[in-house]
């Protein structure tokens, strides 16, 4: 079988202008120089030798990316997760927040996204010698939701809480340069108002990248807002899709955390009212990981509700003026409580991580 | 069709394509359907040689007749059955996924598609002893949950090391790079990969729709065009190399709210078999357990909406030896 020009990674204007001089197949362009080729199909000389590039590379460049699954498996070994600090849900995920993968955070208003968010921003941070990643942080807002002043407050905690962990040299020298300032150095906030600007910024983004290697959490907070209220549904659903190949390739190729954040809609059917992820039904199937925040009374409840790689489960947290942390279960001082869990994730981090 | 070009055929030299050429005639195709009366004098050149150079081509072109008896043989020789590695699926699949053919899968998000083909290849690499070739073009492939699925088959670490190493990846997130890497395969690719291990009996794309839905609708139809394209070198390839295409779609829901596999109809002549997965809902409290449903939706074996329940556990929990063994000799004979 022989393959079509048209599914050539080319633009549609020079595709129509082969086919209108009868190139229909690549086996028909193989053995054209490029200035016979711009002859005969009226292409410019640089157009021409675009086609023949893309015609003669089949069969040579497939074996990029392909790998074995022995192979990924050594890949996702030597990926460290970024640690959310409650200890449950690191569990859940099996050691927090996977990088490579995207995840979106879904949950009603004030349930404790953006907090989250947040969090992952302060502890990607976390230097490796701790067992943290030791990351920068590129946090796209489009809400405005995104707060300094929160950020320092979780900084200040997850500092507090590294440097009662400091035992070798190593820590000490790291616990130098970890401070609030070069937490807040290390977070690139871009400030987007609708979804023109943010397909655009995503579009840059590869960029931006390979500009800054160490950068290791994408945060999209969040996706919904841009595109909720949108009049053409179907221009919609295209939309999202290239976003999440987008971020999906950014995520593969630059070994990054993305994690979005959307918001919670009510469908009616049947007469009954029930609250699900917004977007629709297609755009569900693309994160990676989708994480459910919801309340159960007065409690907090993540649930992990699509994952290819773990149990569906349902854990506790609670958010304390430290940030994002396992639920108390009895009445202890909050101050206290925390700590000791934590002590308890990072420490199997590190071991994991070694 | 080709390009009209001197040498394709005897008597068709350079003078004649430029003469050709002039009158509009560049491929094959437009010599085929052209008036042949009017072209000769046209080119002034005579009827029979056109005659005769058009007999040529169209033999070039033409595709050949396979008595039926042939083609049972052949069927009889070469198509395998692959079970699945669940007896539940199986059934619904008539004993498995056959060579040659496409398998759909489709369902809503956590309906537990990329489970199945977690399953179906860990199954085909170890049980079998068969090369997959594994497209992701969602990053959902998590090594790891292979490894945990393969724990549960056998303790033995090389086995693991050595049916991981049958799982051959393609991480691709556009179509572009997909239609790259399935024409490669079909141009001798998928030998290659075959040299490695055993030969490859399965190729699994998860998810189809994932490459195609960001082309659909819009205004032009480049979208339509590419997704016929991918089904087209997926349907040559099952059956040139007598593999088993397993594929994942996404669900739409139709006016009414009933849940159908997406990409529209034209799409849904593409696959042989489609199966809908749905996760089997209790009351909220208990809150949603493992067990799946599956509905055939069509099939040209089985009657359609048969519906099977099963548990997605079932890959990574141990079973016991015989009814592996059993699989074995269904698919080998």
């Amino acid at each position: 079988m022989q393959r079509a020009v048209s599914s050539l990674a080319l633009s549609p204007s020079v595709k129509v202008k082969l086919a209108s001089a009868g190139f229909q197949f690549t086996a028909d362009l193989r053995h054209l120089k490029p200035l016979q080729l711009s002859k005969e199909a009226g292409l410019s000389q640089q157009e021409a030798l675009e086609v023949l590039q893309a015609a003669r590379s089949e069969g040579a460049g497939h074996r990029e990316g392909a790998l074995t699954a022995l192979e990924l498996l050594q890949q996702e070994e030597e990926m460290r997760s970024i640690i959310t600090f409650s200890s449950q849900l690191d569990a859940a995920l099996g050691g927090g927040l996977p990088v490579g993968k995207t995840t979106e955070i879904c949950g009603a208003p004030g349930v404790g996204k953006t907090q989250l968010c947040l969090q992952l921003a302060v502890d990607v941070q976390v230097p490796p010698c701790f067992g943290g990643v030791g990351g920068q942080v590129i946090y796209i807002d489009t809400e405005g939701s995104f707060l300094v002043q929160r950020v320092v407050d979780l900084a200040t905690a997850v500092i507090r809480h590294c440097s009662l962990l400091v035992e070798d040299n190593d820590q000490r020298d790291a616990m130098t340069s970890f401070t609030v300032e070069t937490i807040l150095s290390n977070i690139f906030l871009v400030r987007c108002h609708d979804y023109v600007e943010l397909l655009a910024e995503l579009h840059l983004l590869q960029y931006f990248l390979l500009d800054h290697p160490k950068a290791c959490l994408l945060v999209v907070d969040s996706v919904a807002f841009p595109f909720r209220h949108f009049d053409d549904l179907l221009q919609r659903t295209r939309l999202l899709h290239s976003v999440a190949q987008q971020l999906i390739t950014m995520a593969t190729r630059h070994s990054i955390a993305v994690a979005l954040t959307n918001q919670m809609t009510t469908r009616l059917r049947g007469g009954q009212s029930q609250l699900v992820p917004a977007l629709g039904e297609s755009w569900g199937h693309t994160p990676t990981i989708r994480l459910l925040l919801h309340w159960a009374g007065p409690r907090r409840l993540a649930a992990i509700f699509k994952s290819p790689g773990h149990m569906d489960t349902t854990i506790q947290y609670q958010i304390t003026s430290d940030g994002f942390r396992d639920a108390d279960e009895s009445e202890q001082p909050q101050s206290k409580r925390p700590r000791t869990h934590n002590d308890q994730s990072a420490g199997s981090q590190r071991e994991a991580g070694c | 069709m080709a390009v009209l070009r001197e040498g394709l055929c005897p008597g068709l030299n350079e003078d004649l394509v430029h003469d050709l050429r002039a009158a509009d005639i560049k491929t094959v195709e437009d010599l085929v359907s052209s008036d042949l009366e009017e072209l000769a004098q046209k080119c002034s050149v005579s009827y029979k040689a056109l005659f005769a150079i058009r007999r040529v081509l169209l033999a070039q072109h033409t595709a050949f007749p396979v008595s039926g008896a042939d083609l049972y043989e052949e069927l009889l020789s070469s198509t395998a059955i692959l079970s699945t590695g669940n007896p539940s699926l199986d059934k619904l699949l008539d004993s498995g996924l056959y060579t040659g053919e496409i398998t759909e899968l489709s369902g809503g998000p956590g309906s537990g598609k990329s489970q199945v083909c977690f399953g179906v290849a860990v199954h085909i690499s170890y049980q079998l002893k068969q090369s997959v070739i594994y497209m992701d073009t969602t990053g959902g492939l998590t090594a790891s949950r292979l490894l945990q699925m393969l724990q549960a088959e056998t303790s033995n670490t090389e086995e693991q090391m050595e049916a991981l190493q049958r799982i051959h990846i393609f991480r691709l997130f556009d179509v572009y790079s997909v239609l790259d890497c399935l024409y490669n395969l079909r141009s001798g690719g998928l030998q290659q990969t075959s040299v490695a291990g055993g030969s490859v009996k399965a190729v699994i794309v998860d998810s189809v729709s994932a490459v195609i839905s960001p082309l659909l609708g819009g205004k032009q139809n480049e979208g339509m065009s590419l997704m016929i394209q991918v089904a087209g070198v997926l349907k040559a390839m099952a059956k040139d190399f007598n593999v088993a295409v397993l594929v994942t779609n996404h669900v739409t829901r139709s006016g009414s709210g009933e849940v159908q596999p997406g990409l529209g109809v034209s799409w849904s002549h593409i696959p042989r078999t489609r199966i809908l997965l749905e996760r089997v809902e209790y009351a909220v409290s208990v809150g949603r357990s493992s067990l799946c449903s599956a509905t055939l939706f069509k099939s040209s074996r089985q009657a359609c909406h048969i519906k099977e329940e099963f548990d997605l556990q079932c890959w990574s929990r141990s079973k016991e030896r015989s009814s592996g063994k059993r699989k074995l000799d269904e698919t080998n004979s």
